[in-house]
């Protein structure tokens, strides 16, 4: 520091100039008795001592920032470009906003439905591929409809899955608006994408891809609502 | 959810993930990184004092853990591997920018920085409570030279032989770096609150919660 900040540099003080020496060992934890002594007699050093010491006590709890979303967004893009993800998660079920976020619980007998409802979509979609590879889907077109329409074979399913709704609806208000919001993101958007993959199912039958999100779509909201309806039961 | 907070609990799934992210699981990736993004982000920002280099930085240092996951083999802790990864990418980063860390010329300790004080009537303790938000924007409005040692060890908890290592210079350094900065940062928290109408300056207390 040059002469011209003398005003706010005064090291005219003998007893003050022995402390700020002292000072930044002290503060590292070093022996410096006669730091604390002098910070007891001189009012100008002892603002000095407690500003360093709160500067360094905050520091060490300052809040962390949170990242802009589309950071996890690029950093997986590159991930996948460059084959290092070499198992992706299946992308109906990025349709979920959070998957961790919901209580794990035991999905309950309604799942047991649903896996089987899964394999009767599944098996005839695979046959169904084959079929239309071979003789152009003319053999099946009966099967198509029958298995396609409106949404799926299994009546069971879907009244299993209307009654799990229901009993929903009469207890989400009863969450927490947190947790009742997150539930209704997801059911949306899995809703959403039951009704886009049943329309591609509907416009191409032989598209096993649109039948198994279509599925898996099912089996999550399935997973979905027996997590709520066990949250809202505790 | 509260189940799995507890430390064992966390380090143990840590490592399921590791492992599930060895093979190439791209929700072991994701939870990884969700677990660690505001550390990693927030050392960033503080480093550079800016929000789209702190992004990119970020988005490196994720991208070379990740490229580099499999050959983690568990000696050492993982979050003390991610963070020397990030602290080596910002520095990195810092350096090409040509911005000099630490003045390595300047002996040890040879001349103390007299503190700034005044011996007037107005120099009550203006920083009786320093609110988090207030330090934080003075960390990243401090110099370079100094931000990095201060970042280093009064934030992120590194010892000075650490730093020594990490940046390059002797410990000594490193000590009279972090005293300096910490001046500085006292005189800039000063200087705002002289600015600051009286009512504002009596700014609610730290709230560690906060
Ligand atoms: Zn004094």
């Amino acid at each position: 520091m040059s002469d011209q900040d003398n005003e706010t540099t005064v090291p005219e003080r003998a007893a003050c100039r022995e402390f700020e020496r002292g000072l930044a060992s002290y503060l590292e934890g070093g022996a410096e008795p006669s730091v604390l002594a002098h910070a007891k007699q001189c009012p100008y050093c002892a603002v000095i001592l407690a500003d360093l010491e709160q500067i360094r006590f905050v520091s060490h709890h300052l809040p962390q920032e949170e990242p802009p979303a589309r950071l996890w967004a690029n950093i997986r893009a590159h991930l996948e470009a460059e084959g290092i993800i070499r198992e992706p998660v299946p992308a109906w079920r990025r349709w979920l906003p959070r998957p961790a976020f919901f209580p794990s619980s035991a999905p309950l007998g309604a799942l047991a439905a649903l896996a089987l409802f899964a394999a009767t979509l599944l098996v005839p979609g695979r046959s169904m591929e084959n079929r239309s590879r071979l003789n152009a889907g003319t053999a099946g077109g009966g099967m198509v409809a029958a298995s396609v329409a409106p949404i799926g074979p299994d009546e069971n399913l879907t009244r299993t899955l209307s009654e799990m709704e229901e009993a929903y609806r009469s207890r989400e208000s009863s969450l927490e608006p947190t947790i009742k919001a997150a539930y209704q993101r997801s059911l949306a958007s899995l809703d959403a994408c039951i009704h886009e993959c049943s329309r591609h199912c509907e416009m191409e039958p032989g598209n096993t891809l649109a039948r198994q999100y279509l599925v898996r779509a099912y089996q999550t909201k399935a997973e979905v609502l027996a997590s709520a309806l066990e949250y809202g039961g505790r | 959810m509260s189940a799995d907070r507890t430390p064992a609990n966390k380090a143990v799934s840590e490592t399921q993930l590791i492992a599930r992210a060895q093979q190439g699981d791209e929700a072991a990736f994701e939870a990884l990184f969700n677990t660690h993004k505001r550390r990693v982000y927030s050392l960033c920002l503080r480093m550079t004092g800016d929000t789209a280099e702190a992004e990119d930085l970020a988005q490196e240092a994720f991208l070379q853990l990740f490229r580099k996951i499999s050959t983690f083999r568990g000696e050492s802790a993982f979050t003390t591997w991610l963070h020397r990864l990030v602290v080596n990418v910002v520095l990195m980063h810092l350096r090409k920018k040509g911005l000099q860390q630490v003045s390595l010329d300047e002996p040890d300790g040879s001349r103390e920085e007299p503190v700034k004080r005044d011996y007037g009537e107005d120099d009550h303790r203006l920083l009786g409570s320093v609110a988090r938000i207030r330090l934080a924007r003075a960390i990243e409005s401090l110099p370079h030279g100094y931000r990095s040692v201060f970042i280093l060890h009064d934030v992120e908890g590194y010892e000075h032989n650490e730093i020594a290592q990490i940046m390059n210079c002797s410990i000594g350094n490193s000590k009279s770096q972090l005293h300096k900065a910490r001046l500085k940062l006292r005189e800039l928290l000063r200087e705002e609150a002289k600015n600051l109408a009286p009512e504002e300056s009596e700014l609610s207390g730290l709230d560690p919660e906060r």
